[in-house]
């Protein structure tokens, strides 16, 4: 019977392993070979070279700090937003189930179609909130030419199409919260932030958690978005890891070293991913809180 | 007051577009002053371009399309499986796959760009499936595996004592009651398909067969020096309407299978 069972299993577990575990395999081997232009694209062992060259890549360290900036700014927002419209999104107000709808609506378009859209709407000057600035005497910003900025506007831009998403894993959980938890809660005179804070977010937390290891992953992948938007600039102030290493394969035609940046910036995943979720269990341990 | 803010922040950026893509270029610069006018003539470019912007719609239904099947030819025995398997099996396999879920698929490109040069893969439509079925198993096998798991043995065991084999009661009393959930999945799959990037990017470089998100890459690279915000905008218009009529003609679905991934993922 159970052999039956795995054998129903077996095919889309061998694809996963095809998709998701061999290409990490591939990769180990490859960032051991030199394969690029002067190799005449043919792979030739070099050891732990790549490595080192890793290591003392500067841009591969600023694209790190790029993007780990990236994802806790946008993690973040969209953590404290997603919130926020999840809790305006369970309350039984008149329109809800159109407005959950609509409200989602951003997170359903294709990054690239919406990347090109927030390109025109930060465009300076003539872009939406530019033109705003400038009739209310502010000047214009640039967001897509001065560094310092640039790196928020692709924050913004993500956080208005994965906060919907985030939204709505939190209303899943909203929904589990049985209601007459509050109704005791607020016979005893709890005022609405503190039932907020004692049992919507405790009773939450297993959410919270899924929401931000899921959206952190992605976030650390950042590609789409970043190559439509910015193209990684300006001065390379927003490019991505993935976006490194995209660039090392189909631009410098550098496989080997496209590689070991791939499994440098899964590296970074891992370690970012394993740090959040042991900030959640100590965060859920700590005793002090539950009176 | 916070319905309003809402909808303005998610619907905005659109209408901002629609606007856009309606307007002549002179009209965006501020060369044009005073009485609104109004074109269509960035619609008429795009959907006459060489090729035909509709053309990147249809590649990316097909893709879409094919890829959704293929993917639930495999989740369905995957999570029927899974959910029949026993504790201990079935926690470990569900931790690995819900760890897939999360992987960020650009970091495969390099090793999908491979499979497609050796193979002789790229520039086929039906092949990009390949990849997109492993990218969407993931999510289709933790959703359809708590659907599964919902159905009451009773039902099975009832089957059984009918002498129905596996494949039977699959077929005839496990897939009927599983349709919603199979619904749903179906959906998220091809929102996901659709919106894929980076492989389609690897895999396609044929113009006529360009899916719809790297068609927008390259309309968004080709021209950096000038401003063609019409034409961009009536690009962004028309490659957002297929999606949103999808989510507002299948709104319940895709909201229910988003939640019930969430609560039992």
């Amino acid at each position: 019977m159970r052999w039956r069972l795995w054998l129903l299993m077996a095919p889309a577990l061998l694809w996963l392993v095809a998709i998701f575990a061999a290409p990490l395999l591939h990769y180990a081997w490859l960032s051991t070979q030199a394969q690029s232009v002067l190799t005449g694209l043919e792979p030739r062992p070099v050891g732990a070279e790549q490595w080192l060259r890793l290591w003392n890549d500067a841009r591969f360290w600023q694209d790190t700090w790029q993007t780990l900036r990236f994802g806790a700014a946008s993690v973040g927002l969209e953590m404290v937003l997603g919130l926020a419209m999840a809790l305006l999104l369970h309350q039984p107000l008149k329109g809800r189930g159109p407005l959950r709808t609509i409200s989602l609506l951003p997170w359903a378009l294709p990054t690239t179609v919406m990347a090109l859209g927030w390109r025109w709407i930060f465009n300076d000057p003539y872009g939406p909130i530019n033109q705003l600035a400038t009739r209310l005497g502010l000047g214009g910003i640039p967001f897509l030419s001065d560094p310092a900025i640039t790196w928020m506007a692709s924050v913004w831009a993500d956080t208005w199409k994965t906060t919907p998403f985030v939204a709505l894993l939190l209303l899943a959980g909203l929904q589990t919260i049985p209601a007459d938890l509050y109704e005791a809660a607020a016979l005893e005179g709890a005022s609405g932030w503190q039932s907020l804070r004692r049992i919507t977010l405790p009773l939450l937390t297993p959410y919270l958690l899924i929401a931000v290891l899921f959206r952190l992953a992605q976030a650390l992948g950042v590609f789409d978005l970043i190559q439509v938007l910015t193209g990684g600039g300006p001065a390379g102030s927003t490019e991505s890891l993935a976006l490194y290493a995209y660039l090392n394969a189909m631009r410098f035609l550098d496989f080997g070293y496209s590689a070991t940046v791939m499994l440098g910036s899964f590296a970074v995943l891992v370690v970012v991913a394993a740090i959040a979720a042991l900030a959640f269990r100590v965060g859920r341990s700590t005793p002090g809180e539950v009176r | 007051m916070a319905r309003l803010a809402l909808l303005v922040w998610s619907l905005g950026p659109m209408l901002w577009q629609l606007y856009t893509s309606l307007r002549p270029t002179e009209a965006l610069t501020g060369e044009l002053h005073g009485a609104a006018s109004w074109t269509l003539s960035h619609y008429q470019q795009l959907l006459q371009g060489d090729p035909p912007f509709l053309l990147y719609l249809f590649n990316s239904a097909v893709v879409g399309a094919t890829s959704t099947a293929l993917t639930l030819a495999l989740a369905v025995p995957c999570a029927y499986g899974l959910s029949r398997i026993g504790r201990t099996a079935s926690r470990g396999l569900s931790l690995l796959v819900a760890a897939a879920a999360a992987f960020p698929a650009v970091l495969l490109f390099l090793a999908m760009l491979e499979v497609a040069r050796d193979w002789h893969l790229a520039n086929n439509l039906l092949a990009l499936s390949l990849p997109y079925a492993g990218l969407c198993l993931p999510l289709a096998i933790l959703l359809l595996q708590a659907s599964f798991r919902d159905l009451p043995l009773e039902l099975e065991e009832a089957a059984v004592m009918e002498g129905m084999g596996l494949w039977q009661r699959l077929r005839w009393v496990l897939l009927p009651l599983m349709a919603p959930a199979i619904a749903s999945a179906s959906l998220l799959i091809f929102i996901f398909c659709w919106n894929e990037y980076p492989i389609a990017l690897t895999w396609l470089s044929r113009s006529d067969l360009l899916t719809l998100a790297p068609a927008m890459a390259r309309i968004a690279g080709s021209s950096v020096y000038t401003i063609p915000y019409g034409a961009f905008a009536a690009a962004t218009v028309l490659g957002s309407t297929p999606l949103i009529l999808l989510m507002l003609v299948f709104q319940r679905q895709i909201i229910s299978g988003l939640t019930q991934g969430a609560i039992k993922g």
